[in-house]
């Protein structure tokens, strides 16, 4: 249960008060919603979503993804054959679907001029959503 | 060492050389008789598990795999003409069932910008994608990366899954990331990974190099950038894929200390 919800009885009822139509029984439809909303808040996991890009920019191409969902049985590892498509192209574009990002890499890129190692900038993100088992 | 002989049509091109210097891999396609990946196939069937090193002795016709002149001839040209087989091998069995690995590299990190070693996977029966192919990342046989640093990396854009048909090997350069993936079938995947060895630094190409347009085949291969290159790597990949060029070439004399520098001059 998101605070919209809550945030819409409290316009209603302000048109209900200046209507002097405002009654005790609202009040309990208000009590009813934020017990909603708290359950919903106590179920809601953290999903995570690792994405690497080619810079430290947001905007930067992706190259690589890994979804986490807070579920049992979901696996360490994701690499599949038959559903190989990044979700996104940058990190901007999972921002826009409502990823918070939480972890931001670091500018530095490496120094030594006659090795590379790993690819990319890691991105870490989550939303905080009821799932289903 | 003694060393192999093989037709010259056997032999790599000087473009599938420069390819696999960029890439880090390349696949052979050999053309083993009628039911020879099968009978291959009853004999793994038949074995205990976990052989390690000893799945040669238990299934000689293993050998004929890698005595095969296509699989030769890719070796010669990649390792030299005294190249040999490595001691270690073993037969990779991913069950129905399972999850993908994450990615890694074998062994441990201490790598190299030549090739010394190469890994010849062989696949003794048609491995459709949901099977559970090995998937590898091309370019990424230069990069020292220990594997820790690589597991929270899932699909990667231009990865390529060894979806391959019965009795293809895939000759990968000993430090390309690669891991096994979810195998949905139900039938077990097997594959067999033989390693080989360099015995010499190159002095001249090993392979059918032709003097004439090699050069441009390795600069068109050696300047590929890949799905993952920004600039402060493929300069550096360019540069390591040019130097491994001239020292397979038996130029590597040529190449001077700091050559990074060079190329951007």
């Amino acid at each position: 249960m998101d605070s919209e919800v809550i945030v819409g009885w409290i316009k209603q009822a302000k048109e209900r008060c200046d209507a002097g139509s405002l009654k005790a029984e609202d009040f309990d439809e208000l009590l009813e919603l934020v017990d909603s909303s708290i359950n919903s808040n106590g179920r809601a996991r953290q999903r995570l979503l690792y994405l690497h890009a080619t810079s430290p920019s947001i905007r930067s191409n992706l190259i690589g993804h890994a979804l986490h969902e807070p579920v049992e049985g979901s696996t360490a590892h994701q690499i599949d054959p038959l559903e190989p498509e990044l979700l996104y192209n940058c990190v901007h574009d999972a921002i826009l679907d409502g990823w918070r990002v939480i972890h931001f890499p670091q500018q530095l890129a490496p120094f030594e001029d006659r090795e590379i190692d790993i690819i990319g900038y890691e991105f870490v993100l989550e939303k905080n959503e009821v799932c289903d088992e | 060492m003694s060393k192999n002989t093989i037709p010259k049509e056997n032999l790599l091109t000087d473009d599938q050389v420069a390819t696999f210097i960029a890439n880090g891999y390349h696949l052979v396609e050999p053309d083993f008789p009628d039911g020879f990946n099968e009978s291959v196939c009853e004999a793994i069937d038949n074995l205990e598990s976990h052989l390690g090193n000893g799945i040669l002795d238990a299934a000689p016709i293993l050998n004929e795999v890698y005595e095969h002149p296509a699989v030769r001839g890719a070796l010669m040209s990649i390792l030299g003409e005294d190249y040999s087989m490595n001691g270690h091998r073993n037969l990779h069995t991913n069950a129905p069932g399972s999850n993908s690995q994450g990615w890694h590299q074998d062994g441990t990190n201490v790598r190299h910008h030549q090739v010394r070693t190469v890994l010849a996977m062989y696949y003794p029966h048609d491995v459709p994608p949901e099977m559970g192919p090995t998937v590898i990342m091309p370019s990424t046989h230069l990069r020292n990366a220990p594997t820790d640093r690589l597991q929270t990396y899932g699909n990667l854009k231009g990865q390529v899954f060894l979806a391959v048909k019965a009795g293809s090997v895939a000759i990968t350069h000993y430090d390309l990331w690669h891991a096994a993936t979810l195998n949905r079938s139900d039938r077990p995947r097997y594959m067999l990974k033989f390693l080989f060895d360099r015995n010499s630094d190159p002095t001249a190409p090993s392979w059918n190099h032709d003097p004439e347009t090699a050069e441009a085949a390795a600069t068109r291969c050696i300047r590929q950038i890949g799905p993952q290159g920004y600039c402060s790597d493929y300069y550096k990949e360019w540069e390591l894929r040019k130097e491994l060029w001239l020292w397979m070439t038996g130029d590597g004399e040529k190449v001077p200390q700091g050559a990074f520098k060079d190329m951007l001059s």
